[in-house]
């Protein structure tokens, strides 16, 4: 998704993503993107909190009237308060 | 939480069922395109890359590889009328709630309230298959894609990897 987002910009159309995946996203440099620590799935938060997830997509259009610099990477303020999976079987770490 | 180390994960996920090493890109420079006019002024499409479908097409492959699969959803769609097809993240949460992933009920809010100025004709869905074949994405998909957004005159995309 970071490289659909670099030949969009390269096409003069700007972009923002917002992504669960800081290491992933930091190593691709889209353009600019909003890194929201919660599982892969939960990008914009939980179900059901429309204000949680209006928040996180206002934060995201805020990027493309603030960002000068290609490769902008910003960390959401909030974190995902439980363990997460993120393989079948497999959790991650908390704390 | 500490964020998760997806790289190392993956290599090891990947490893283990006898893929050979992914060859990640990595790039220290990134392009970058003042937008033209505020938001509040900006025609707004979204991207999800989430294997997320209409309940009137067939599903996303869950466990694809190199699809270019690319859906057009009308804008006016309701979010209650996808299904998630994806065996690479967990969409309990998001098969409760599509905006967990694919906030369309909120964009729409945000373009009522004039937070953003209109919404493209058109949201999309693709990308999501592990996509190997780099060059064909950026030589026909991705440009097919640009195309569309043309077409529809996009200001600003969105997009949601998971």
């Amino acid at each position: 998704m970071g490289l659909v987002c670099r030949v969009v910009e390269q096409a003069g159309i700007p972009t923002v993503c917002v992504s669960t995946g800081r290491d992933l996203t930091a190593q691709v440099m889209p353009p600019r993107s909003l890194f929201v620590n919660f599982p892969m799935g939960n990008n914009f938060g939980g179900p059901f909190n429309a204000g949680q997830q209006t928040a996180i997509l206002r934060r995201a259009f805020s990027l493309f009237e603030e960002v000068d610099e290609g490769g902008f990477l910003e960390d959401w303020s909030d974190s995902w308060p439980t363990q997460v999976e993120y393989f079948r079987g497999r959790t991650g770490a908390s704390g | 939480m500490k964020p998760i180390n997806y790289v190392e994960e993956l290599n090891r996920h990947y490893g283990s069922m006898g893929f050979p090493p992914y060859q990640w890109t990595i790039n220290d420079t990134a392009p970058l395109v003042k937008p033209a006019k505020p938001v509040s002024d900006s025609r707004v499409t979204m991207l999800t890359s989430g294997g997320i479908s209409l309940c009137t097409l067939p599903g996303f492959n869950p466990d694809a590889r190199n699809d270019h699969r690319l859906d057009a959803v009308d804008q006016e769609v309701d979010s209650g009328d996808f299904q998630i097809n994806d065996s690479y993240y967990n969409h309990d949460d998001a098969d409760q709630d599509l905006n967990c992933v694919f906030p369309i009920d909120r964009l729409r809010e945000l373009a009522e309230a004039g937070i953003v100025g209109s919404l493209a004709p058109r949201f999309w869905s693709g990308f999501m298959g592990r996509i190997y074949n780099r060059t064909k994405l950026i030589e026909e998909s991705i440009p097919a894609f640009i195309k569309s957004l043309r077409e529809d005159e996009v200001d600003l995309l969105v997009a949601a990897p998971a």
